[in-house]
């Protein structure tokens, strides 16, 4: 899973592409560690070249929105390939991290 | 010493010189007060309108003396140099917060006053409580400072509504000595008999609401779900219930998940749009849709590795059975989608996927 992150005062814009599973997941907490900081963030995952999440991944986004809420922020995912958004739908992950 | 004794005499400038000397201490008092008022509150889970204070400024103070310092033998007489008020939603609530100030302070109960039960039955006007108080040495205590806890203070207690009154009163001017017409007074004060009306009737209307309450969580608590309408009261009861738990741990344990607890109140709008009046019908929906709605989360997630799903899954499931029992579309199902995770390209698409494995299952025998 390659991260590509922008980040202009608290508004970050993240780049997924690839796969997320068991291999590579411990690599993806430490690339998105910079989102697990400060006040009010404002996240955008854009999904369009993200292949595969695992359940591993689910646990990932779902630290990501735990902690977000945590600090009075904003998270979305956008641009889900059909496959990654069944992932989520079928897991009632939908419910959780808001999907546009 | 300034030179702008704002024109007092000799008694009345000792008495503001004293105050400008001990302006740190009564900043230092409203602190501690201001503290300790707040964490009573919180510790009694009493919400209030508001909770203000103020230390009492040099000219208001000058000006106060001016027309009747003759009265004060020294700043320590003065009991409004720090005011604390607390302004609560209901009467009945105002007692409370008079329990929880005699509780935190040493009350001087001669200079305390109830303006609440000043008035004679025929009249209406200032409605308060005033407590004039000292920080006992059990809060706080200081041997460089003892006027800490010598100094007094007020704290004035009311409803919003008998704030909304007092200001207006006071903005009429009555503090200047500027003589307000008799017919205007009356006015204000019929409009003071209004308020208490009004005071008394939340009171009342709130009283019923928790009777009613009550009442619902007795009869959801009894599984008397028939007669409980569905709102968010009740599905919130409904949800302590756990209501959905035996489906989800069915699911989860087709790949062994995890189950990710989520708060389900937001299934509330949807269920009503999916034209759910009582918590009867979600019960029935739950008995007469759970074996597919089981059975299309072994379809989705029994072929996949994935081990973690929320809590939403198994009402979320029953609801997509229901539509389809219920000869719902593709366009309907969508919608549900739309009010579930609002309106986007996906829930089309979700639905169609949905339908699709409906078909491949012949999951059709739902209907």
């Amino acid at each position: 899973m390659d991260v590509k992150i922008n980040k202009v005062d608290n508004k970050f814009d993240v780049i997924l592409t690839g796969r997320l599973d068991t291999t590579n997941a411990d690599q993806f907490q430490k690339d998105i560690e910079i989102l697990m900081e400060g006040e009010n963030p404002d996240i955008t995952l854009d999904c369009k070249d993200m292949e595969y999440t695992s359940s591993q991944g689910l646990r990932m986004f779902l630290m990501l929105q735990k902690s977000v809420n945590a600090r009075g922020g904003k998270l979305v995912m956008k641009d889900m390939k059909p496959q990654v958004k069944e992932v989520f739908d079928i897991t009632g992950f939908s419910n959780i991290i808001k999907i546009i | 010493m300034p030179d702008d004794n704002y024109g007092l005499d000799l008694h009345c400038s000792m008495i503001l010189d004293d105050y400008r000397s001990s302006l740190a201490v009564f900043e230092q008092m409203k602190g501690i007060v201001m503290e300790a008022i707040s964490n009573s509150l919180n510790e009694n889970n009493l919400v209030v309108t508001a909770l203000e204070s103020r230390v009492k400024t040099e000219s208001s103070l000058a000006g106060k003396l001016a027309l009747k310092g003759h009265k004060y033998r020294e700043l320590s007489d003065l009991t409004d140099i720090l005011g604390v008020r607390v302004i609560t939603f209901y009467s009945d609530e105002v007692d409370k917060i008079a329990a929880l100030i005699q509780e935190k302070f040493d009350i001087d109960w001669e200079n305390s006053v109830d303006k609440r039960k000043q008035h004679a039955l025929e009249s209406f006007g200032y409605m308060s409580l005033h407590y004039i108080c000292r920080i006992p040495e059990s809060i706080y205590k200081d041997p460089a400072h003892p006027e800490v806890n010598t100094f007094r203070f007020e704290v004035q207690m009311r409803t919003a509504l008998q704030h909304v009154w007092a200001n207006m009163y006071h903005d009429t001017g009555y503090k200047s000595g500027f003589e307000i017409p008799h017919e205007h007074l009356r006015s204000l004060n019929r409009l003071a008999g209004v308020l208490e009306l009004a005071d008394d009737e939340f009171s009342r209307i709130r009283i019923q609401i928790n009777d009613y309450r009550r009442k619902v969580q007795a009869l959801v608590k009894d599984n008397d779900f028939d007669d409980v309408p569905l709102n968010g009261d009740t599905f919130k009861s409904y949800l302590d219930l756990n209501p959905f738990s035996t489906l989800n741990k069915k699911i989860a344990a087709i790949n062994q998940a995890e189950i990710q607890e989520l708060n389900l109140m937001f299934f509330l709008e949807p269920l009503k749009k999916l034209g759910f009046t009582t918590l009867g019908e979600v019960e029935r929906m739950k008995a007469e849709c759970s074996e597919y709605a089981y059975k299309l989360a072994v379809h989705q997630i029994g072929k996949t590795d994935l081990d973690i799903v929320s809590s939403a899954i198994g009402l979320q499931n029953l609801c997509i059975t229901y539509i389809i029992k219920h000869e719902g579309s593709i366009k309907e199902l969508a919608y549900f989608f739309d009010t579930l995770n609002g309106p986007s390209d996906y829930n089309r698409q979700q639905a169609e996927r949905i339908y699709q494995q409906v078909n491949k299952l012949r999951l059709q025998s739902i209907k």
